[in-house]
């Protein structure tokens, strides 16, 4: 389906259900990030190549924004060349690469008024946003598949609470639990926020007949 | 204890499912449509089972998503060089300054 409500007949490649095959290993990782430890700068350039388009992705999907997002890739990136000593290995170095992008993006959220007024309002949109159900009417469904690009577009579209509980679950496989303590919320609040972000798209998505292009006698 | 262990399936309203949806999906490895339990309602609502079946199609299609495509500038790059490049210089001066002020107490 595109932006415009017609659904494209793309079938989506689909995982394993609840098996997010992420962040496995990459060849050259665990020598490129011991060198960076001792300072090379070659080995910085490395890591910074293997994980720029991950980084700079989940930094755009949060923040809506090409310029936000490449600022914040370059903070994540400085940040990590500074802190990368305190790396033990314990989790996989995306997992904590990913993890230190999205503490920042949030800081960085917090940090500027609007957000810090607004991230219970964002985990918490208004009325006017919150998808409309009901169960008397038969609603328009998907048609089986969804596409990858509509997708994209309609996240992005998302209000900023949904958008947030979305992509840390859906997308970049975060747990109700870990979500809730880096969002300060409860766990219900996530999966709520996270259903409501599903509904919305749902609504986003789903097939709209086009109207009619009027007719030169009906001018 | 959460909201789903307490639903009575076989007496489950449309309404109450909805309720109940955000933490059946929490629990059950988002296949809700696969839920044993569910089988008679959602063969009894065709609603239910239509919202069941897109959400499950949603929640799949964003695992694609993790798959990046877009790369940032070379700006990016370029500026992350530059700050390290003055840190490690700063650095330096920051050393040779703490070696000279030792030197002099010598």
């Amino acid at each position: 389906m595109n932006c415009e409500g017609q659904m494209t007949q793309v079938t989506p490649a689909r995982p394993n259900p609840g098996l997010f095959q992420r962040n496995q290993p990459i060849a050259g990782e665990a020598e490129a990030i011991e060198a960076a430890k001792r300072g090379d700068a070659d080995a910085f350039a490395k890591l910074y190549n293997m994980h720029k388009r991950r980084v700079y992705t989940i930094c755009l999907r949060m923040l809506g924004n090409v310029s936000a997002a490449e600022d914040m890739t370059q903070n994540a990136f400085l940040h990590l060349f500074r802190k990368i000593n305190s790396f033990r290995g314990e989790s996989a170095f995306s997992t904590w690469l990913h993890r230190l992008t999205v503490n920042l993006v949030l800081m960085q959220l917090r940090k500027k008024g609007l957000n810090l007024v607004s991230l219970d309002e964002t985990i918490n949109p208004g009325d006017d946003d919150t998808p409309k159900r009901d169960f008397g009417s038969r609603d328009p469904v998907l048609t089986g598949s969804v596409d990858r690009v509509a997708l994209e577009r309609a996240v992005a579209a998302l209000p900023p609470g949904y958008r947030m509980v979305f992509v840390l679950h859906d997308v970049e496989g975060f747990e109700h639990n870990e979500i809730a303590s880096m969002l300060d919320c409860s766990t219900g609040n996530s999966k709520s926020q996270l259903h409501k972000a599903r509904l919305k798209l749902r609504e986003m998505l789903r097939y709209k007949p086009q109207p009619t292009a009027p007719t030169e006698s009906a001018k | 204890m959460t909201l789903s262990e307490n639903i009575d399936f076989d007496n489950l309203k449309p309404e109450e499912f909805e309720n109940v949806l955000p933490d059946l999906f929490a629990n059950g490895d988002g296949k809700v449509s696969q839920d044993p339990r569910l089988k008679k309602f959602l063969a009894k609502h065709p609603d239910c089972a239509a919202l069941v079946r897109d959400l499950e199609t949603i929640a799949e299609t964003a695992r694609s998503l993790f798959q990046p495509v877009v790369d940032p500038s070379d700006r990016v790059w370029e500026n992350i060089q530059t700050k390290l490049r003055e840190e490690s210089i700063s650095q330096v001066i920051e050393t040779n300054n703490v070696t000279g002020s030792a030197e002099k107490a010598d």
